[in-house]
């Protein structure tokens, strides 16, 4: 049996797989087989989550990076013929999923926003256009390549009386691009994803200090602070953590308050599911206005301050 | 000298995508097109390089005739050369064909050191073409990188991953896929605009190829992604202000 492939560059993420990858592996009659990295402890985590074979590649060197098992994985798979191929869409996972379809000569979806099985093809949706639009599409080649950003699935949960099959993959891991310095980031604390309040600093903002503006707004109302792409990458004003966006964080609160945001569709995007959206700009024709609930036109530095004041009378804060 | 190849595409400019009722079906009835965002930090990370290390750089594009529109553009940012493939049925391309196309282009028509790509494209964002056409050519390959320096006949990018940044080494060939934070696009001047249109453009279209490049995708479906929203705006004075605080109040979503 060819099998459904998980693949994934941690075991959070290939649990996260593993739950989606037994439900199509159901439905496509296969067996589900997944992947650890130099671990054979974990094969047993896998197996207890659902899979029936887990392939254990050799450990990477220090100096390799993840992307570095992409020959080996191709190898497996011209041996093997997988029907289906997930991979989790972290950068990496990206870059690794496209480089195995290249050598499969098949087709890959990365992106995917959800992936069904239809007639024995994985029905894949994705955004495009910034995220105007959504494409669905199939695979017509075999393997079928689907990338799926990390956190889409809930974890699969260990069972009892689950048993599986482990195979060695013996072979060199060899790549010609060596990692000669890793350089951690500190990570934030916050998850913006599960905030009820959030409010958005956009390039409307003049300077560093005056995000404090957007502090106080957010503090009074119990939220966090959020921004555009530009404001974390460009400007570094906030951490990455913070942007909202087809390339950022998609998040879900019950408000979102943009603040000299322009609304353009790849920051919409990741607030498409907020309840109720406000935003204040100069510019009576920006975007936003169309993706808002309720939309003030004026200086952000002119009504921030004043909506501070009605919001601590009406809440008697 | 380095011989650089730097991919980019022509695309829709989303911000100019209606849409056309109920439906969901998108309106392209009166889009522009421009230059992949991402694509003009790849066309400046080529000129810059080659204007601190000399050599030369190649601008490659594959897409439907319509797309000539874009070598001005493109040749007026600072490459002295492009390279036009095109072809009607070029307009809908996925990326396992785009990058089998690049591939066999590159490697019947040009010499290279050094192939750049963006990170992803503004319409499709697969960020599949540069790790596809790396994987192609056999060649390494860095995606994600917001810094290039080249010594001798050595890459080293800086990758900015979610957790940090990762520096890599790789010998030349290699191609690498670029950040919009590696540098900021530089405006053509009237000067360049006008120098572009003298600069030589190779045409070549389907028939010169010798691949067939079927697609492995197959489109299903595309609909616009909408989103009810309720739209009332209202003026900066503080009657006004009181009105929004008040129907949030209503919603229930300040407490
Ligand atoms: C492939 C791709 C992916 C992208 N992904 C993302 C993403 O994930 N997230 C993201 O956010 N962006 C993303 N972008 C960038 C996106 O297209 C926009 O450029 C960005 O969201 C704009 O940020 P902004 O609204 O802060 O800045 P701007 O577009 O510059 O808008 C600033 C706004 O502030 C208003 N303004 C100015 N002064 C004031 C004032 N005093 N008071 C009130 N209003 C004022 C202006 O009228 C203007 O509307 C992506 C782009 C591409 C090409
Ligand atoms: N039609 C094309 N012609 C030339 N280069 C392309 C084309 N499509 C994509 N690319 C390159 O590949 C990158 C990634 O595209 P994508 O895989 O579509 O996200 C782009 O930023 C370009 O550098």
């Amino acid at each position: 049996m060819p099998g459904v492939w998980v693949i994934a560059e941690n075991s959070n993420y290939t649990l996260e797989l593993l739950s989606k990858g037994l439900e199509i592996a159901n439905e496509l009659n296969e067996k589900l087989v997944a992947f650890s990295f130099g671990n054979e402890e974990l094969a047993n985590d896998y197996i207890s989550c659902g899979a029936d074979e887990v392939f254990v590649l050799p450990a990477l060197n220090r100096e390799l990076p993840f992307e570095a098992y992409v020959p080996l994985i191709v190898a497996e798979a011209k041996k093997e013929m997988p029907e289906a191929i997930i991979v989790c869409a972290t950068q990496r996972g990206t870059e690794l999923a496209s480089r195995v379809a290249a050598g499969l000569n098949t087709g890959l979806a990365t992106g995917c926003i959800s992936v069904r099985v239809d007639k024995g093809n994985l029905v894949m949706e994705r955004l495009v256009f910034g995220g105007a639009a959504v494409q669905t599409v199939i695979c017509t080649t075999r393997p079928q390549m689907a990338a799926i950003p990390p956190g889409t699935y809930e974890k699969a949960q260990p069972r009892e009386d689950r048993r599986g099959q482990i195979k060695v993959v013996a072979g060199n891991v060899e790549t010609k691009v060596k990692v000669v310095e890793r350089r951690k980031k500190e990570q934030e604390e916050i998850d913006l994803t599960e905030a009820k309040i959030i409010v958005s600093v956009g390039r409307g903002f003049e300077k560093q200090e005056d995000i404090s503006l957007a502090r106080e707004l957010a503090r009074l109302l119990g939220g966090e602070v959020g921004c555009t792409r530009p404001i974390a990458e460009e400007l570094h004003w906030l951490p990455e953590e913070r942007y909202m966006g087809i390339s950022g964080k998609k998040v879900k609160p019950d408000l979102y308050i943009g603040l000299g945001v322009s609304g353009q569709v790849q920051h919409v995007t990741g607030i498409r599911d907020a309840k109720i959206i406000m935003a204040v700009n100069t510019d009576e024709n920006a975007p936003i206005f169309d993706a808002a609930d309720y939309g003030i036109v004026g200086n952000l530095y002119d009504v921030v301050p004043k909506l501070m004041t009605e919001i601590k009378a009406a809440l008697n804060k | 000298m380095l011989k650089i190849i730097v991919c980019f595409k022509w695309v829709i400019d989303e911000a100019d995508i209606k849409v056309s009722g109920k439906s969901r079906e998108l309106d392209l009835s009166r889009v522009a097109y421009k230059i992949s965002d991402y694509d003009r930090n790849a066309i400046e990370e080529a000129v810059r390089l080659q204007e601190q290390l000399g050599g030369s750089v190649v601008a490659v594009t594959v897409g439907p005739p319509t797309a000539k529109q874009s070598l001005k553009d493109a040749l007026s940012r600072g490459p002295e050369k492009a390279v036009f493939v095109s072809d009607p049925a070029f307009d809908s391309l996925e990326p396992a064909q785009t990058a089998a196309i690049l591939a066999e282009v590159i490697t019947k028509n040009l010499e290279y050191d050094l192939i750049i790509c963006g990170e992803g494209s503004s319409d499709l964002y697969a960020q599949q073409v540069g790790p596809r056409l790396a994987e192609k050519l056999g060649i390494p390959c860095a995606t994600y990188v917001e810094k290039i320096i080249i010594k001798d006949k050595e890459l080293i990018a800086e990758r900015k991953m979610r957790d940090g940044i990762e520096v890599v080494s790789m010998p030349l060939p290699a191609l690498v896929t670029v950040m919009p934070t590696i540098n900021t696009p530089r405006i053509p001047s009237l000067k360049q605009v006008l120098g572009a249109a003298k600069k030589p453009v190779v045409n070549l279209s389907a028939k010169d190829l010798e691949g067939k490049y079927e697609p492995c995708l197959k489109t299903t479906s595309l609909l616009a992604a909408t989103m009810e929203r309720k739209r009332i705006k209202f003026t900066d004075d503080p009657q006004d202000i009181r009105k929004v605080v008040d129907a949030l109040l209503k919603e229930g979503v300040i407490s």
